[in-house]
């Protein structure tokens, strides 16, 4: 039974992956990248998905583990020279033996602690790539993953190829993500997120569970870290600034933070909230101080107003509101 | 139930995509891109809030300025010339996501004066207009490398590269303060990199050396380095940072009572934005500093050209001092018309770049030493002269003679320049 569910996941995801196909090849050159931008940020918040809704543990230092895993991605290319497409897995590979290590630290902490905690490093990560010269300073690395090949035709844009990069790992890790929410490992996250007394008592190991539910989200973490780093075609600690922790939260809030149904949504108002801002400050015609402010204010209003009006995200919302409205007919 | 959703999340994906097939007509492209009948449109990005925002956002508006004198006077061919200015925070990362905008959403015709070694650089990798075949026209950088055609083959550098500055400061160092002990604070990424070089090649060996990262300039560092600098017994201190590391550090300085002969690069050494920012001890402070400079002093006016962009500007910005980011913003739009005018009726991308490439060493500009663009060059300005700061804290030449040393960012002799710059045309119009 639970076979033949994955593998028609599988069937509805490559029938998406082609809509987006068509998609990429109609739209402009600004909604590709922006697309690229959706993709990093769909990976990063089912990241937060999983470890913070899912198995409980506050995360307020993502944007860390996404440098951990940029920053492996352009050391793994510059340094030790690996094919472009293994670059990614590197990248996701020693974010989880990285957020293995921060898990054993976590597992033995919870609540306003772990959040303190992930918050220092979410500071003090981006900030270490300062002190070695290998990891390029303030000016960091470069990370090319090279132009689109030629058989794709002359007027095949960057961008479009970072989209097409994007999208494919998007798709790859959504489904992997919700196909383990849906195992046994995400029933086990979800006892201990409810109730851990009782997941312990039946049976669970509470420390394993989270460490490895800390290792998972690191890894697809990781691989939004490298797709980031490809977007902007550098790594340095200036990409990965707490606003990123911040944003990432807010979109995983947007969301729903315990349903990855809505993981597109956060996403794209995301995206949506620099533009919106950009066109809020030109029709007032405001100082550079409030258009450089304005995107961030907006996402901070976001989250208040979600967690004020729709605390489990729209889609959950939505969910519950049908299935009041069912429970009445019947 | 499971199947039903399925179904429900196809029709609902089909739905999305025959929507959006059907709102992505791209309209065809008559024109180059960023030109219309009346418009001209030119993106760029500068710091104009935090740690480095400080003079250097003054520049977009001095751009401005020169543009709507120029609009209100017939524009370039019946076009006017417009400025779309993003804040990139002097943050990489930012001037990425930018510069992208301009290029994608505003659509501009070239980006001119992107500000910043590390931007430009973030930009070039990224970005790409290289490959593109979107003009960068006179970066507000003077990295040496931008010049290299091969790899910035869009890219034209306005500045003299900080090579040439460290090189021809290093000459005035060994001729006026032979055996003194040296220290230099400098800024650790390209742009220090390259005026290591240029020192080295001037064969100035520094007793103490103070990098600083980039954007950790402040009032907490600062004393550090001057600590350094001072245990280090330095006589003669190079400032070669930014703006507003160079303020940070003579406020330092002031505070430890560390007074040694300062040297400001021109990058970090406008009197203007350094008294606004230290205040009225600024002028004091500042008296007797050595400083470079490839423009006339901003108080020279009797210079044509300072005397009519002064103007222009106090119209323009009312209330705002005539500084050298004015000075730089208003030559950088001026090269920029010229540009446009020498490009032909309907100007291209190609043909913009081919005009500077066989014009622009002859655009006139307010410049004291000559541009030097050609099929194969894409330096711009290659020369400095050096002054005293007056006592009001005004850079000046010496005896009020403007003395030019021209050199390249190569192993070229450092040459004393006999450079006449031409008239300017009048009414500082494009001819």
């Amino acid at each position: 039974m639970h076979k033949v569910k994955s593998s028609s996941h599988l069937l509805t995801f490559i029938f998406f992956g082609f809509i987006l196909f068509l998609i990429s090849n109609r739209v402009d050159e600004l909604r590709v990248y922006q697309g690229v931008q959706i993709s990093m940020y769909v990976i990063g918040i089912s990241s937060l998905i999983l470890l913070t809704g899912y198995s409980g543990q506050v995360s307020l230092g993502h944007g860390a583990l996404l440098a951990i895993g940029g920053y492996s991605a352009a050391v793994a290319k510059n340094i030790y020279h690996i094919p472009t497409p293994l670059t990614f897995v590197v990248a996701v590979l020693i974010t989880a033996l990285a957020g293995a290590i921060l898990g054993v630290a976590a597992a033995r902490l919870s609540g306003p602690y772990l959040a303190g905690t992930t918050l220092t490093l979410a500071i003090a990560i981006p900030s270490i790539a300062n002190q070695f010269k290998v990891l390029g300073g303030e000016q960091g690395l470069l990370f090319d993953v090279g132009f689109p090949p030629l058989s794709l035709g002359e007027n095949f844009t960057q961008y479009k190829w970072y989209f097409w990069i994007g999208a494919l790992c998007a798709l790859i890790s959504t489904w992997f993500v919700k196909n383990i929410l849906g195992s046994r490992y995400g029933r086990t996250w979800r006892a201990i997120r409810s109730n851990d007394v009782a997941a312990e008592l039946s049976g669970i190991g509470i420390a394993r569970s989270k460490i490895l539910a800390f290792t998972i989200s690191a890894g697809v973490a990781g691989l939004a870290g490298a797709l980031l780093a490809m977007s902007i075609s550098t790594v340095s600690p200036s990409a990965f600034p707490l606003a990123l922790s911040f944003s990432l939260l807010t979109g995983a809030v947007l969301s729903g933070i315990s349903t990855l149904g809505g993981v597109i949504i956060g996403s794209v108002i995301l995206v949506a909230i620099p533009e919106l801002a950009d066109a809020v400050a030109n029709r007032i015609g405001s100082s550079e101080a409030v258009i450089t402010n304005l995107p961030g204010f907006m996402v901070s209003a976001l989250l208040i107003l979600t967690v004020l009006l729709a605390p489990n995200g729209p889609v959950e919302q939505m969910r519950a509101h049908k299935a009041h409205k069912n429970h009445k007919i019947e | 139930m499971a199947r039903k959703n399925r179904v429900k999340l196809i029709t609902v994906s089909a739905v999305i995509a025959v929507a959006s097939l059907a709102l992505s007509a791209i309209p065809a492209q008559a024109r180059e891109i960023g030109v219309s009948a009346t418009e001209i449109k030119f993106g760029m990005t500068v710091p104009m809030t935090g740690a480095a925002s400080l003079g250097y956002n003054k520049i977009p508006g001095a751009v401005k300025a020169y543009f709507d004198y120029l609009n209100a006077n017939g524009g370039v061919n019946g076009r006017n010339l417009k400025l779309i200015v993003k804040d990139d925070r002097y943050v990489p990362t930012e001037a990425v996501a930018k510069t992208n905008e301009l290029i994608l959403k505003d659509k501009v015709f070239a980006l001119l004066g992107p500000l910043g070694t590390a931007n430009v650089k973030a930009v070039a990798a990224s970005v790409n207009p290289g490959r593109r075949g979107i003009p960068v026209l006179f970066v507000n950088t003077g990295f040496s490398g931008f010049a290299d055609k091969k790899k910035y083959p869009t890219t034209y550098t306005a500045f003299p590269s900080y090579i040439m500055e460290a090189k021809i400061m290093g000459a005035y160092i060994k001729e006026n303060f032979a055996g003194k002990k040296l220290g230099l604070l400098y800024q650790d990424d390209d742009f220090g990199s390259d005026a290591l070089a240029g020192f080295k090649q001037a064969g100035i060996e520094f007793a103490v050396k103070v990098p600083y990262a980039s954007g950790s300039q402040s009032s907490i560092t600062a004393p550090v380095w001057i600590t350094k600098l001072q245990a280090g017994g330095a006589e003669v201190v190079v400032l070669f940072g930014v703006t507003t590391a160079s303020i940070f550090a003579l406020s330092a300085a002031a505070g430890l009572k560390f007074a040694p002969q300062w040297i400001l690069g021109s990058v970090g050494g406008d009197a203007t934005t350094i008294k606004l920012a230290v205040g009225p001890s600024a002028a004091a402070i500042l008296n007797g500093a050595i400083g470079a400079s490839y423009v006339p002093a901003t108080t020279d006016t009797d210079d044509e050209y300072v005397k009519l962009f002064s103007e222009i500007y106090a119209k323009a910005v009312p209330g705002q001092a005539f500084d050298n980011n004015v000075i730089v913003g208003m030559n950088a739009a001026f090269l920029t018309a010229q540009a446009v005018k020498a490009a032909g009726a309907n100007p291209t991308r190609k043909s913009l770049m081919k005009a500077i490439d066989t014009q622009g060493a002859n655009f006139a500009s307010i410049a004291l030493v000559p541009l030097n663009y050609s099929s194969t060059s894409r330096v711009g300005y290659n020369g400095y002269w050096f002054g005293k700061y007056s006592p009001t804290g005004d850079l000046k030449p010496v005896d009020g003679k403007y003395v030019l040393y021209t050199t390249d960012s190569g192993a070229g002799a450092i040459v004393k320049s006999t450079y006449k710059r031409p008239a300017m045309p009048a009414k500082g119009l494009p001819k």
